[in-house]
């Protein structure tokens, strides 16, 4: 292919990078409304870190994109800075079930729990319904949510070791059923949970959350998206440096052959546990942010939907792919929140301008046809074609060199 | 004593894999012949702790290892290779090496995520003994190919290098010859007497190529049906009836083939 | 507390539970036999059991549309329907397994359980988008039929409605005629050879594809006709009802040891029956601090706890065990 082969060329494809970044900021900034714009926004910063150029130059370009004009564009349209953000939450979502599934092999369905967990622990002690628990006292200042991003990790990492204990021994379809079963039971509880003791106020949801304190008097919306983006880096380097480590070399080895793994002096549930409680804790993390996020959470943010959806994610970048897990949850979240609600809309306004195609009146189309609602058919829809043509996903897990004594020649052998 | 494991039997179901064998080794290489299903490798599965056994008692320098894991009977330093070879297939050579130090490794998970001097030099050190080992099995110029994409004799020198990954005192290895020309088989006996003189760690073979077997074995254990119904050195039992019987009685072969 | 209440409602604790356990059991077989062949978890069968519930009630809304309803004779009505829902779902369990579970019979197996997932979404979809684009609505009400409904006392506080007779007596005639078929029939033979060993089966002149084709054809025929009774029983269905009594049947087909057919039976009633006990008991036992929404949970806690303790179930894992 000639795209692939440009991309492979520095000389044509740094001026390249740099003409799509500026390209597309133009579009962003003369085009506020449009999809199609931030899409190609987007589409410079995955050129720009798939294309061959110096290793600081690439950093130095995405820093242009994601620290100066990500947050320009937001200035002008918060709605595309909200999207960086849910794709910032999402992206460390993947990134956390990509070590549970893509390195360790455990399909866990029910891995949005942790997220709850997380979230739920920030709600019940940042917002004044931790009165009706402990009388009063509560909520706790703004302050306190940064100690909370480590209660959240704590608890969620708690709540993986918990379920994992019991549950690691089993065959690789059971334990998928059992972590569905418990990302129901954690929903249900959520559900129910107002009594006996009102933990969690049930359906109705707990607000209004703190926010934490903004440093100098960034607009809040700006300084989610440069919290969560921080978060991001953080879980991209702690999964980076597992990866390369013997911790992951064992989480792959138990997918690849457990039996082997563990005659090779792998001991299995310790290993298990440890991805279930690291993939788990960064999903805490995120739940904590989001709840102060959003400021209102209810039991619909954690359903199953939501946990194929974060799997999608990891199978569409690729698993065991920490840049496919971020790539993955660019795709699913724009998907999900710019192309379906925006063919929602735009199929509304041909409807009410009265359009017809081929004799079909728009406007006699069925009202309970919205586009947005079909979030279920893209990931399957995802889940079976990527299963049948593209198992190892859009950016596989490359096998890298990871020796650290690498000399200068074998580093000439790498392929980029 | 390194190595003692006295009166195994294991059981499925109705049927006696194993009956009250005796199996001893002080050092040097030993071979375990016998006919198909004569239950060679349901020994190696009791002696790794992949199947607990019905009966009897295993001993690493008079540490019992009934009931341990396999991973904490690798820690102890008994590391083995496997019939049908289980390498991690996606995984580079040297990483497959990797994997077999991972008992050695002391690090932990905050060394990994604070990546400090004590973590580069200790990850650095197994790079290094890790690519010595292949260079050594022969597979210097094959570390960082998928293990996957190695030839089948690669991929049983692989095999044979993750599992002294692990430092063993006592080496079981499961037909390591199987599918090598004659030559590479030699070489490969070569390359395991070399590791005994080296380190001082004890062998154990399965193995159906006879030429192997006599050259390289110092003690020669026979089993069929389970039991043990020979052992000494390769000479005497190359003379003893009852292997004679169980080998040229039923299969009519000399040298039974891989 | 009040024990005489708690003994009062006993018998009829007892029939929900029956008619909950009959229906789980039915949806269990279509797991339970794919897993005994192809030691897979076929995640889309709760698709294909709504698949068939939405079939039938097709079916009878254009019936009563037609004003014909009440006319037919309701038996004939029941056959007609539940026949057309086993068809349908059927079809769609065969075509799931050629497209989407065929290809990958040699992955990883992490490869085709994700692609049953996959399947299982898109469907849950796919019915909503026809419902809506057909009725522009996606909660449809089985429509009733009167005779269906009359309620047989059985002591002054207990009664059975007809529909719920009928339920069970559909139910064990479908699953006597399964066991017969199994054991019975020379493709049961061979449906049980493949389950035990599939070179083997091959090389005995067995056609293994078409072996696990038809497993997923009967298997989804079951899963039809526990949609349609599923649907006449409780009513209301939408395209993702289908979802947590599939789990459910699933965790009986554990309950009574995966791949076991009598198994899935026995489990698929005992689940039922706890069940119907923790969402009448758990409120009154607990003083309404635990109300029947926790019965899910109730349902799940025996799955694990089955897994861990004894995974092989109650009466033992695969078909092959069971001569």
């Amino acid at each position: 292919m000639r795209g692939a082969r440009v991309i492979r060329r520095p000389l044509v494809a740094i001026p390249l990078s740099v003409l799509l970044l500026i390209v597309s900021g133009a579009a962003v900034a003369s085009f506020p409304r449009s999809v199609l714009a931030f899409l190609l926004f987007q589409g410079a910063i995955l050129f720009i870190y798939l294309a061959a150029m110096p290793g600081y130059l690439r950093a130095a370009l995405l820093a242009v994109a994601l620290l100066v004009m990500m947050p320009i564009i937001g200035a002008y349209n918060v709605y595309y800075l909200e999207i960086a953000t849910q794709v910032g939450i999402f992206a460390a979502l993947a990134l956390g079930l990509n070590i549970v599934v893509g390195l360790a092999g455990l399909l866990d369905l029910g891995y949005v729990a942790f997220f709850a967990v997380g979230a739920y622990s920030w709600a019940i002690f940042g917002s004044p319904h931790a009165n009706q628990i402990f009388g009063g006292g509560f909520p706790l200042a703004p302050g306190w949510f940064y100690l909370f991003i480590f209660v959240g990790l704590a608890v969620a990492a708690l709540a993986g070791v918990l379920l994992g204990l019991p549950v690691l021994r089993l065959h690789g379809d059971y334990l998928a059923i059992v972590t569905l079963g418990f990302g129901e039971v954690i929903r249900v509880l959520a559900n129910n949970l107002d009594k006996p003791i009102n933990f969690t106020n049930g359906p109705k949801g707990i607000t209004p959350i703190n926010r934490p304190p903004v440093p100098f008097g960034l607009p809040y919306a700006e300084y989610s998206y440069f919290l969560v983006l921080l978060i991001v880096l953080v879980v991209i380097v702690v999964n980076r440096r597992l990866e390369d480590s013997h911790i992951g070399r064992a989480w792959e080895a138990i997918r690849e052959d457990q039996v082997a793994a563990q005659a090779m002096g792998v001991p299995l549930v310790r290993a298990k546990l440890l991805a279930f409680a690291c993939g788990a804790s960064f999903a805490g993390v995120m739940g904590v942010v989001f709840a102060a996020k959003q400021v209102f959470i209810n039991p619909e943010s954690f359903t199953f939907l939501e946990s194929i959806g974060v799997l999608a994610m990891v199978i569409l970048g690729g698993m065991g792919s920490i840049p496919g897990a971020v790539l993955g949850a660019t795709i699913v979240t724009v998907l999900n929140l710019q192309v379906l609600k925006g063919l929602s809309l735009w199929l509304n306004e041909l409807k009410n301008a009265g359009v017809v195609i081929l004799g079909y009146p728009l406007a006699d189309l069925p009202t309970q046809l919205e586009p947005a609602k079909y979030e279920r058919m893209i990931f399957g829809v995802i889940l079976v074609v990527m299963m049948i043509f593209r198992p190892q996903g859009f950016l596989p897990a490359r096998r890298r060199q990871r020796e650290i004594e690498v000399t200068a020649e074998e580093h000439k052998t790498v392929t980029v | 004593m390194l190595f003692a494991a006295k009166g195994i039997t294991k059981r499925f179901g109705g049927l006696t894999a194993v009956k009250d064998v005796d199996f001893t080794l002080e050092g040097g290489i030993a071979a375990i012949i016998g006919p198909n299903g004569a239950g060679k490798t349901t020994l190696f599965n009791v002696f790794t702790g992949l199947y607990t056994p019905d009966g009897g008692e295993v001993k690493l320098d008079e540490h019992s290892l009934i009931g341990l894991r396999p991973d904490e009977i690798t820690a102890l330093g008994v590391c083995r290779t496997f019939q049908n070879i289980r390498l991690f297939k996606a995984m580079t050579a040297i990483e497959n090496v990797l994997v077999g130090m991972h008992a050695r490794v002391e690090l932990g998970l905050w060394d990994v995520l604070a990546r400090g001097p004590r973590f580069r030099a200790v990850e650095g050190e197994a790079w290094r003994t890790a690519r010595t080992l292949l260079e050594r099995v022969g597979l210097g110029r094959q570390l960082h190919t998928e293990a996957r994409h190695l030839p089948y004799g690669d991929q049983r020198r692989l095999e044979l290098a993750r599992a002294l990954a692990s430092k063993p005192r006592l080496l079981l290895l499961d037909e390591p010859t199987a599918g090598m020309t004659g030559s590479e088989a030699r070489q490969l006996m070569g390359l395991l007497r070399g590791f005994v003189a080296d380190s001082g760690l004890g062998i154990v073979l399965i193995e159906h190529n006879m030429r192997v077997v006599m050259e390289v074995s110092d003690r020669v254990t026979v089993l069929d049906h389970g039991e043990k119904i020979a052992e000494g050195t390769p000479r005497e039992v190359q003379t003893n009836a009852r292997v004679i019987e169980a080998y040229l009685g039923r299969r009519g072969a000399h040298s039974a083939a891989p | 507390m009040d024990v005489e209440l708690l003994i009062g409602i006993l018998p009829q604790v007892v029939i929900d539970g029956l008619i909950l356990g009959f229906m789980y059991a039915l949806i269990a077989l279509g797991y339970t036999m794919v897993y005994g062949v192809l030691e897979f978890i076929n995640f889309a069968h709760s698709e294909v059991f709504i698949f068939g519930a939405f079939v039938g009630v097709e079916i009878m809304l254009g019936l009563k549309s037609a004003g014909v309803l009440e006319r037919f004779p309701w038996i004939l009505v029941l056959v007609v329907v539940l026949l057309a829902g086993m068809l349908a779902s059927a079809l769609l369990a065969f075509t799931i397994e050629r497209v989407a579970y065929r290809p990958l019979r040699h992955a990883p197996r992490l490869i085709p359980l994700i692609s049953a997932i996959g399947v299982s979404f898109f469907l849950q979809d796919v019915i909503r988008l026809t419902e809506s684009i057909w009725r522009n609505a996606f909660n449809l009400v089985y429509p009733t039929i009167e005779s269906l409904n009359v309620r047989l006392e059985i002591t002054e506080t207990i009664d059975v409605s007809i529909k719920s007779l009928v339920v069970i007596v559909a139910a064990l005639l479908m699953l006597w005629a399964l066991h017969a078929l199994v054991n019975r029939t020379k493709v049961g033979t061979a449906i049980r050879a493949v389950a035990e060993d599939q070179a083997a089966a091959s090389l005995m002149g067995i056609n293994v594809n078409r072996i696990i084709s038809l497993t997923f054809v009967i298997g989804g025929a079951m899963g039809g006709a526990a949609g349609v009774l599923f649907g006449v029983q409780y009513g209301l269905i939408n395209p993702y009802t289908g979802f947590i009594p599939g789990l459910k049947a699933f965790t009986a087909a554990v309950l009574g040891g995966i791949g076991n057919i009598p198994g899935a039976m026995l489990g698929g009633l005992v689940l039922g029956l706890l069940e119907a006990f923790a969402a009448s008991y758990l409120s009154l036992l607990t003083g309404g601090a635990f109300g029947a929404e926790y019965k899910d949970i109730f349902a799940f806690s025996i799955l694990i706890l089955i897994l861990i303790f004894r995974p092989k179930g109650l009466l033992g894992e695969v078909v092959r065990e069971r001569a």
